[in-house]
């Protein structure tokens, strides 16, 4: 019945792919190019700046006579006419009028001596028995520095030597003891102190070098120096001053003198170092000469300049006060390049223009007329002081002051024919030339015969202060009497009248 | 040229020249007191103390200006205080370099400074 058999299986072919086959369509795709694109970034750079207002003279109001309200010139001419008349007879009658002839008024207290107001020392510069070389007054007119040192010592002392201010304003005064006192390793020979800025003072040394000071830092107040380089003085410095900028007046320069016949033109940079800008250098062969000078010099020789002042009318023209004895009027605006000399990154000028008629000595201190631009005062070894005109190679005025040798010489800043000179003899004589050109109207003594007197400096804002350094290390302020602080009616019509005494 | 405007603008030169003779006058007036012996400056100043006219620098100009407008001010009040029909005619202030002159007005000030060097 049943028997074992094997059946084929059943096949079905699939019939789905072929389904799909027709149901599917080829396709392809592919991702498009990427476009890329340079692109570069970077960080800004930033830098800190300052910005500062100048410090700007007196406002001066702008007066823009054109932008004014139109003028009414016929009302302006009717009035004009109505007054005119009546001005021109007063004026004519306050011509000849001798109503107020020596009609004087005071409105202030009158002083009539001269007083001693302070003592000042630093006993420590006295143990040392140094001197006082210079003075200086800020420009606030309270604080006053003075500089130790010797001036008799012809050696190359390493001693160290101070430099003290006190302000005298300050209720606390202790006349031993300085507010500020900095120890200079050598003797400082020149102070002064800035115009405007009331706290820095410049120094010159007797190694050459000039360092600044700032008053108002405690710990560390040197702030600038030249350092010992190719472009320092090879010799003493016995001036230096501030120089102001032309283009800039916020900005100043400073200016230092030497016996090594140079002067130079430093500029503060940041790092502490003064470096050179100008300079001018004198050589005896180009000084000028006048016809009336017979002296003559070997060539080349480099000749020593103990002073210099700076006209106070014309900022470019100086007078510099020499060790042969000369005056000599120069000029910051020369041209011509002084006989080349070794050792100076910046060339030097010759600024000779003038020669003046040379004293019998070394020429200390010379100082121009702050009132007539032509006057000078020159005072030297010889113990003679010179009124010089600047036209002319002849002294106006020649006075003896002293038998001794003058130091200083100076003139005062509020009266125009009033100076005062410091003389070997331990005095400070005031002259008048008002009262009399023979003998001073004043002599105030300072010290003994045998301590001469270094170094005087008014004080242009307190006018009734002088300070007087001497050999002693005392450095005393005197307040002067009334007259010599107020400007007389017709002084300066005397000065001018002094001045036009130019012969030839 | 219509007649209208021929005769505007004569009226306009005309008016030109007068006050270009105005100006001048002014000027001569002032330079003739200016050139007196010793005068130092003069200053013409208006109802508001504002200077029209000076021969002075600017910062002097401006601070006389101001001062003796005030002062002129000042000294007419008191005339007028002690004496009510009174009324100030000049000022002179004398100091010690020189002598400052005021001759006031309702509408202007002229200020002459002049050194009276005897």
């Amino acid at each position: 019945m049943f028997g074992d058999g094997v059946a084929r299986g059943a096949d079905v072919e699939s019939l789905w792919r072929r389904d799909q086959g027709t149901r599917c369509e080829a396709k392809s795709c592919q991702t498009e190019e990427i476009s890329t694109v340079e692109v570069a970034v970077q960080s800004h750079s930033s830098r800190d700046a300052g910005m500062q207002t100048d410090q700007s003279e007196e406002s001066i109001q702008d007066l823009d006579l054109q932008k004014e309200a139109p003028v009414d010139y016929a009302g302006l001419l009717s009035f004009l006419q109505g007054v005119e008349d009546v001005v021109i007879k007063e004026l004519n009658k306050n011509w000849i009028s001798h109503a107020f002839d020596g009609f004087e008024v005071n409105w202030v207290d009158q002083n009539e001596t001269v007083s001693c107001l302070h003592n000042l020392s630093y006993p420590e510069a006295q143990d040392q028995k140094l001197q006082v070389t210079s003075i200086s007054w800020n420009a606030t007119g309270s604080v006053v520095a003075c500089s130790y040192g010797r001036l008799d010592d012809g050696d190359w002392s390493t001693e160290k030597s101070y430099v003290c201010t006190w302000n005298l304003d300050r209720r606390g005064l202790n006349p031993k003891c300085p507010d500020l006192v900095v120890d200079v390793p050598s003797s400082v020979m020149c102070l002064a102190f800035h115009p405007s800025q009331p706290s820095l003072i410049i120094g010159g040394l007797y190694s050459g070098e000039v360092l600044i000071w700032d008053t108002s830092r405690i710990e560390d107040p040197l702030i600038w120096r030249t350092g010992m380089t190719d472009d320092t003085h090879t010799d003493p410095v016995y001036q230096v001053d501030w120089l102001q900028d032309s283009k800039h007046s916020h900005h100043f320069q400073i200016l230092s003198v030497s016996t090594d016949g140079k002067i130079l033109v430093w500029q503060t940079e940041r790092d502490g170092q003064l470096t050179l800008v100008e300079g001018f250098a004198l050589v005896a062969q180009q000084i000028p000469r006048s016809m009336k000078l017979k002296k003559r010099t070997r060539g080349e020789t480099a000749v020593g300049v103990t002073s210099l002042s700076f006209s106070h009318f014309d900022p470019s023209v100086f007078i510099i006060g020499m060790e042969g004895g000369y005056s000599l009027k120069c000029s910051t605006a020369v041209e011509t390049a002084a006989v080349p000399r070794t050792g100076s990154s910046v060339p030097l000028k010759a600024p000779a223009q003038f020669a003046f008629s040379p004293h019998g000595g070394p020429v200390y201190c010379v100082s121009c007329s702050p009132f007539h631009r032509n006057l000078f005062l020159s005072g030297g070894t010889d113990g003679h002081v010179h009124l010089h005109s600047m036209l002319q190679a002849q002294p106006l005025i020649s006075l003896q002051l002293s038998k001794k040798y003058l130091f200083s010489v100076r003139w005062s800043p509020v009266r125009p024919l009033v100076f005062a000179a410091a003389t070997g003899e331990g005095e400070v004589q005031l002259f008048d030339f008002g009262k009399s050109s023979q003998k001073p109207a004043v002599s105030i003594k300072q010290a003994s015969a045998q301590t001469p007197v270094y170094c005087i400096e008014f004080n242009i804002k307190q006018p009734q202060l002088l300070a007087a350094g001497d050999a002693s290390g005392l450095l005393k302020i005197w307040q002067l009497s009334s007259d010599f602080i107020q400007q007389g009616p017709r002084e300066m019509n005397h000065l001018e009248q002094l001045a036009n005494e130019v012969t030839d | 040229m219509p007649l209208p405007l021929k005769g505007t603008c004569n009226g306009m030169l005309l008016t030109c020249s007068a006050l270009v003779t105005a100006w001048a006058e002014v000027e001569e007036t002032l330079k003739r007191i200016q050139a007196h012996k010793g005068v130092i400056g003069t200053i013409v100043v208006n109802a508001e103390g504002i200077p029209i006219r000076t021969t002075l620098d600017n910062s002097t100009t401006v601070q006389y200006a101001g001062l003796l407008h005030q002062l002129t001010m000042k000294a007419r009040s008191t005339v007028r205080d002690i004496d009510p029909q009174n009324d100030l005619t000049f000022l002179r202030i004398r100091s010690k370099k020189h002598e400052i002159m005021v001759a006031p007005d309702k509408e202007y000030l002229l200020i002459v400074i002049q050194n009276p060097c005897e």
